[in-house]
């Protein structure tokens, strides 16, 4: 069983041919994959979406699509409002960071997570951790600014090393709260 | 090639490692190893991709052209990678989400071309298969214990358990690119001197390698 290449078989026609099938039988492949995976993978994505309001609202029993605003939700207990959930997204060190963030009815965070980043590990993705998240909880729009003053409670701490990443984080948050306070102020 | 079937696996580990001796990928091993739990999983990716990667080229080998044999390597690991990552899209999003930009990077891994290029393109399945896997094992070792040092000094923890005393402050350059450069070469020569004293020891025996 050796590899047996004569002459004939070094013709453009040949060689073209020989490429051209491969990437066809690869293409064949990915697309009776990806017909197969498709609807599972929405359903999992679906299921991860739910999952992650879950993790950000944990005590509400319903969530609700706010109307015009792809991907906001208000998140209620017993017919109470208790969050707005905004996607909030700015630039950080590798990339877009993207967020969910919970909005209390008085525009105060709550709490926020993650849901896609490229920032470094072990620098930047301390930012979805404790203590960089706990800082968060209960603070106003004007709050949200990132400092690097060790004596400043008022605002948010950086995190050495990662000031892009917590800066980013930061303002993202930041937008969704105001996103929320017009949204409240508008009258909906 | 007349090593045994367990030469052509073991050849990997140590001899031949993909980081520490053949110096290829070293791109993931600076990217990827700055936590534990990171490294082990590019190195399981690359296990699987390898390893799929030499058996399908040591089927397809007599009838690919060898003029453009690269081009169609590199189609057979895209098509490889894209599919696992269309399964784990579809079967584990949380471990999708968590590899996110590093999987599709796989495809253009040095190590996994010159594996199908050096080896899988001359040999018949079973012994690709050996070695793709031996490879992928001595890099997901490399790998392991790249990031196990680097998390253990740059970031006191170990999985993501603290490891060190509280009172530690990690040094951050171990967790920045230089830290992973300068431990690299340590481990390179720290490699080729265990090797050394190997051929040594065996010389003295009387044997060959």
């Amino acid at each position: 069983m050796t590899a047996e290449h004569t002459e004939n078989n070094n013709s453009f026609i040949k060689i073209a041919l020989n490429l051209t099938c491969a990437c066809i039988i690869s293409g064949i492949i990915i697309a009776i994959v990806y017909f197969l995976t498709a609807d599972i993978a929405k359903q999992a994505q679906v299921e991860l979406n739910n999952l992650a309001l879950q993790s950000l609202v944990a005590e509400a029993d319903q969530y609700t699509p706010i109307e015009g605003k792809t991907g906001w939700y208000t998140a209620t207990k017993n017919g109470e409002l208790i969050a707005y959930v905004v996607p909030a997204e700015s630039k950080g060190y590798g990339g877009a960071v993207k967020l969910l963030v919970a909005v209390a009815p008085d525009n105060t965070v709550m709490k926020y997570t993650i849901t896609d980043a490229k920032e470094t590990p072990g620098l930047g993705d301390k930012a979805a951790k404790s203590p960089f998240i706990d800082q968060f909880p209960g603070k106003t729009s004007n709050n949200l600014v990132v400092t690097k003053d060790a004596n400043n409670k008022e605002d948010i701490q950086a995190i050495s090393g990662a000031t892009i990443t917590s800066k980013a984080v930061t303002k993202a948050v930041k937008d969704a709260v105001d996103g929320a306070t017009s949204l409240t102020k508008g009258g909906n | 090639m007349k090593q045994g079937l367990w030469g052509v696996f073991s050849k990997g580990l140590v001899l031949e490692n993909p980081i520490f001796v053949l110096a290829l990928s070293l791109c993931p091993a600076l990217a990827v190893t700055s936590s534990v739990i990171n490294a082990m999983t590019m190195g399981l990716v690359v296990t699987f991709v390898m390893t799929m990667n030499n058996w399908i080229v040591s089927i397809v080998r007599n009838w690919v052209n060898p003029n453009v044999r690269v081009p169609v390597y590199i189609t057979s690991i895209a098509t490889i990678v894209t599919v696992s990552e269309l399964l784990l899209q579809a079967f584990a999003p949380l471990l999708y989400k968590d590899l996110g930009v590093y999987l599709s990077l796989v495809v253009v891994f040095a190590i996994i071309l010159s594996r199908a290029e050096g080896f899988a393109s001359k040999n018949t399945p079973l012994p690709s298969i050996l070695d793709g896997f031996g490879m992928g094992c001595g890099f997901f070792l490399a790998m392991t214990i790249i990031a196990s040092i680097r998390e253990v000094i740059g970031n006191g923890t170990f999985l993501g358990f603290v490891v060190m005393p509280s009172s530690y402050s990690p040094p951050l350059i171990m967790i920045l690119a230089p830290g992973a450069f300068i431990l690299i070469g340590y481990l390179v020569s720290g490699c080729k001197m265990l090797i050394k004293h190997v051929e040594n020891s065996k010389a003295a025996r009387g044997e060959t390698l």
